[in-house]
C-alpha cells in the first residue's frame, strides 16, 4: 500500500512538473515571463548582457480594425529603433464581447499584458480598483513634453472615478447618424435634421422597400444611447440609473416604437448583428445607421461612402435633448500594468514604448486610419474623406459630448436595456416596465 | 489446479497490475480534475455569490437560486433546449438510422457515402452557422434570392415562430454523419449468418430492417440517443451566430454565456450552469430508464 501511494505521489509530482513546464512555456510566448521560475530553456531572457526585453501589447487593433496596419507599423518602428526589444502584438477583434472577457481574465489571473489598450470608465473600474494598473499622473508629470503632446481635454476624459489618469488616450471617437445622402436625394427627402423630417423619411423609404435605419435589436448600443440622449438630454443620459429613473428615458424607448411602427428598422432586426447592419448600410441597402466613427472604414463602396454624411441624432418632441448632443470622447487608452512597472528590467522600456505609441506622430497616423479624433494637441486632420471631415465638424459643434451609456451602468443593466428594445418596439412590454427591470438589476449590482 | 487456486492467482496478479492501472489512469484523472471537476466545484462555489465583474464578489446565500426559480427567461431557454432536443432525437437519430440502413444495403461505394455523410462533422459549428446566416438572411440570403427568382415573396426565415426550427436544421445536419457512422459500424458487426438465415426464410427489405437489423443494434441506438441528448445541452454556436439568441431561440448554453460573460454576472451564470448539469443528468437518467432492455450478444 505504502509503496503504491509513494508511486502515486511521485507520479503526481512528475505530472505537475510537466504541467508547470507547459505553463511557463506558453507564458513565454504570450506574456514574457516576469521572472522565469522554472528552469526551462530560456536562460537568454534572465541574464542577457544587452538586456533583451520582450513586451506584450494587447489591443483591439486586429482583425478588421481599420487602424490595424497603422498600429503594427508604429510598433515596428519602435522595434527597429530598439533592436533589443521584442513586441508581441496581441490583438482581438472588438466586434463581439469576447475581448472584454479576455482582458478581464488576463488581469485577474496574473497574465497582465505589459501595455493594455482598453476602455476607460466602468469597464476598467474592476482592475483599476484591484491595483492591476498604475496611475500615469506621476509619469506624465515627469515627462513634460510627453504630457504636452496630449490635448488636455483628451487626457481629462480618461480620468477614472478616483481622479487618477490610468490610460493614455490615442484617438477619440464620436457616434452619430450616418446618412446616405444619395438615397435621400433620389427620394426627394430632406436630411433628417429634425424629428418630423426623420419620420417622413422613415415612412417614405420603408414604403419603397429601402431600409430606413439599419439597426439591430440585440446589439442596440447606439440605438439606446442616441434615443435616450435625444429624449433625456446630456444630463439625463449621463445620470445613468443609479439614482432613480429619469422619466425622459421612457420617451426615448417610446420614440423607438414610434419609428418602428413607421417601418424604420430592417425586417430582420431581431436576429442580425451589428456588422450585418453595417453591411446593409455599406451596400447601399439602408439609408441611415447609428454608428461610431470607426465604422466608416468598413464602407468600401465609393457610391456609399462618398455620399455619406454624419448628423447628430435629431431632438424628439417632448424631449430635452438639443439635437446637437453627441456621443463621443476618448473612451479608451493605454494602461501600464503594475507588474511591468514593478519589474526593473521592463519598466523603462515599457514606458518608452507607451510614450512612443502616444506620440503626436503615431496618434496622427492612427487617427487618419480609423477616422477618430486625435488625442494629441495641435494635430488637425482633415479626415480621410468628406464623411470624416463632416464628423469632426459635428463633434466640434456639439452642445455636449457624452460618454456612452454603457460606461454609466453595470453590464447586466445594459443587457437588460438592450433586451428591452425588441420587447418595447413590438409592444410586448411598456417602456416603463423595461426601465423598472433595468433599475432593479442596477440596484442588485450595487449591493 | 483447482478453481480456487486459480482465482487467488488472478487476485495476486491484479495486485501487481494495480500500480500500472493507477499510473495509466493518473494523467486522465488529473486532466479531468483540473478541467472538469475543479471548474464544476468552482461554479458551485460562485453560485452563492453576487459577482461584479471579475474582481468583486459578495456572499448572498441562496439568492441566485431564488432568482433561478422565478426566472422566466431561463424557463423559456429550457423549453427551447427541449424543443431542439426533440428535433435532434427525431431527425438526427432518425435520418442517421435511415441512411445507415440504406448504405448497409448497397455493395458499391460504401466508403464513399461514409466519407460524404461524415464530412459535416469535421467542419466547425461556427463555420456552418455562418454559412446558414447567408442562407437565411432576409435581404440578400440565398433562400430569399431563390424565392425572388421564382417570383415568390421574400420570407423572414428567422421570424419569431420560425427561428428555432431554422436553427434546428443545421444543428441536426451537423451531427447526422457522426451517428450514421456509429450505426454503420454497429451493423457491420452483425454476423452474416443471421442474414443468411433470414434469406432462407425469405425475409428481405423493410421487414429485414425492422425485425432483424434494428433489434440487433438496439444497444447502439441507446448510446446514440444518450449522446444526442447530452449533445443538445451543449448547443451554443448555431444559436449564437445565426440568431444571436433572439426571437425565441435562447437556449441554455447561450443564456448561461450571456449571464456570465456578457453581463459579467459570474455568480448567476454559475447558478445557471449548475442547473444545466442537474437537468442534463436527470434527462439522461430518464432516457436510460425508458430505454432499458436486455443486452444482446451475438
Amino acid at each position: 500500500m505504502k509503496k503504491s501511494s509513494l508511486l502515486l505521489l511521485s507520479m503526481l509530482v512528475v505530472f505537475t512538473m510537466f504541467l508547470a513546464a507547459c505553463g511557463s512555456k506558453t507564458e513565454d510566448k504570450n506574456a514574457a515571463p516576469e521572472t522565469p521560475k522554472t528552469e526551462t530553456e530560456t536562460p537568454k531572457e534572465t541574464e542577457a548582457p544587452k538586456k533583451d526585453v520582450s513586451l506584450r501589447v494587447f489591443s483591439t487593433f486586429g482583425g478588421t480594425d481599420s487602424a490595424r496596419e497603422a498600429f503594427q507599423a508604429a510598433l515596428d518602428e519602435f522595434t527597429a529603433k530598439n533592436p533589443n526589444v521584442k513586441i508581441n502584438n496581441d490583438t482581438m477583434s472588438a466586434n463581439d464581447d469576447g475581448f472584454r472577457t479576455k482582458v478581464n481574465t488576463d488581469m485577474t489571473s496574473g497574465n497582465e499584458p505589459d501595455l493594455l489598450f482598453y476602455f476607460v470608465g466602468a469597464d476598467a473600474q474592476g482592475f483599476v480598483d484591484a491595483g492591476k494598473v498604475v496611475p500615469l499622473n506621476d509619469i506624465l508629470d515627469a515627462n513634460a513634453d510627453w504630457k504636452a503632446g496630449f490635448a488636455p481635454a483628451a487626457l481629462e476624459n480618461t480620468r477614472q472615478k478616483d481622479g487618477n489618469i490610468y490610460a493614455a488616450p490615442l484617438t477619440g471617437f464620436y457616434e452619430g447618424l450616418f446618412v446616405n445622402k444619395k438615397i435621400f436625394a433620389d427620394n426627394n427627402l430632406e436630411l433628417p435634421t429634425d424629428w418630423d423630417k426623420m419620420k417622413t423619411a422613415v415612412q417614405t423609404l420603408s414604403k419603397k422597400g429601402i431600409i430606413p435605419l439599419a439597426a439591430p435589436f440585440d446589439q442596440s448600443h447606439y440605438v439606446i444611447e442616441h434615443f435616450i440622449l435625444s429624449a433625456a438630454g446630456d444630463k439625463g443620459h449621463n445620470a445613468g440609473l443609479a439614482d432613480g429613473i429619469d422619466p425622459n428615458w421612457e420617451k426615448g424607448y417610446a420614440a423607438m416604437k414610434e419609428l418602428y411602427d413607421l417601418g424604420a428598422f430592417p425586417k430582420d432586426a431581431a436576429t442580425i448583428d451589428l456588422s450585418m447592419a453595417s453591411n446593409y448600410f455599406g451596400e447601399g441597402k439602408a439609408a441611415m445607421i447609428l454608428e461610431g466613427s470607426w465604422a466608416m472604414g468598413n464602407w468600401k463602396d465609393a457610391a456609399v461612402i462618398d455620399n455619406t454624411t454624419v448628423l447628430p441624432f435629431p431632438a424628439m418632441p417632448g424631449g430635452v435633448g438639443t439635437g446637437k448632443d453627441v456621443i463621443g470622447g476618448f473612451g479608451s487608452g493605454f494602461y501600464l500594468s503594475k507588474s511591468t512597472f514593478d519589474n526593473a528590467d521592463k519598466k523603462d522600456t515599457a514606458i518608452e514604448l507607451l510614450k512612443n505609441m502616444t506620440s503626436p506622430a503615431v496618434i496622427e497616423k492612427i487617427a487618419i486610419a480609423n477616422g477618430g479624433t486625435p488625442a494629441a494637441a495641435g494635430v488637425e486632420i482633415k479626415g480621410a474623406n468628406q464623411t470624416a471631415t463632416d464628423g469632426f465638424a459635428m463633434a466640434a459643434n456639439a452642445t455636449s459630448v457624452n460618454n456612452p451609456i454603457d460606461t454609466m451602468v453595470s453590464p447586466e443593466t445594459f443587457s437588460t436595456l438592450r433586451a428591452g428594445v425588441q420587447s418595447v418596439v413590438t409592444g410586448k412590454k411598456a417602456p416603463a416596465d423595461v426601465l423598472k427591470e433595468a433599475k432593479a438589476i442596477e440596484d442588485a449590482n450595487k449591493k | 489446479m483447482d478453481a480456487r487456486e486459480n482465482k487467488t492467482q488472478v487476485v495476486i496478479n491484479m495486485k501487481g497490475d494495480r500500480k500500472y492501472i493507477w499510473i495509466f489512469l493518473l494523467p486522465t484523472a488529473a486532466f479531468l480534475s483540473i478541467f472538469l471537476y475543479y471548474p464544476f466545484f468552482k461554479s458551485l462555489y460562485f453560485s452563492f455569490y453576487r459577482t461584479k465583474g471579475f474582481f468583486d464578489k459578495k456572499f448572498i446565500g441562496w439568492d441566485n437560486y431564488d432568482r433561478l426559480i422565478s426566472d422566466k427567461l431561463l424557463g423559456a431557454a429550457t423549453l427551447h433546449t427541449l424543443e431542439i432536443m426533440l428535433y435532434v432525437l427525431v431527425f438526427q437519430v432518425g435520418i442517421a438510422l435511415v441512411l445507415a440502413v440504406m448504405v448497409d444495403n448497397i455493395s458499391k461505394f460504401k466508403s464513399f457515402f461514409r466519407a460524404v455523410f461524415f464530412f459535416p462533422v469535421v467542419i466547425s459549428g461556427t463555420a456552418i452557422s455562418l454559412l446558414f446566416v447567408l442562407f437565411y438572411n432576409y435581404n440578400f440570403g440565398l433562400l430569399n434570392n431563390v424565392m425572388v427568382n421564382l417570383g415568390l415573396e421574400k420570407v423572414l426565415w428567422l421570424s419569431e415562430t420560425n427561428a428555432l426550427k431554422a436553427i434546428a436544421v443545421p444543428t441536426v445536419w451537423h451531427y447526422v454523419g457522426f451517428y450514421f457512422v456509429l450505426f454503420v459500424t454497429a451493423m457491420s458487426k452483425i454476423p452474416e449468418d443471421y442474414y443468411d438465415a433470414a434469406k432462407l426464410e425469405g425475409i428481405t427489405g423493410f421487414k429485414k430492417m425492422i425485425k432483424l437489423t434494428i433489434p440487433l443494434i438496439l444497444s447502439d441506438i441507446k448510446v446514440v440517443i444518450t449522446l444526442a441528448i447530452t449533445g443538445t445541452m451543449k448547443v451554443f454556436d448555431f444559436v449564437w451566430v445565426i440568431s444571436r439568441a433572439q426571437n425565441g431561440t435562447d437556449v441554455l448554453g447561450t443564456y448561461m454565456y450571456k449571464k456570465a460573460m456578457v453581463d459579467q454576472n459570474f455568480g448567476y451564470g454559475s447558478t445557471v450552469a449548475i442547473y444545466m448539469v442537474i437537468l442534463g443528468v436527470v434527462i439522461a437518467l430518464l432516457a436510460n430508464r425508458l430505454l432499458k432492455s436486455e443486452e444482446i450478444t451475438y
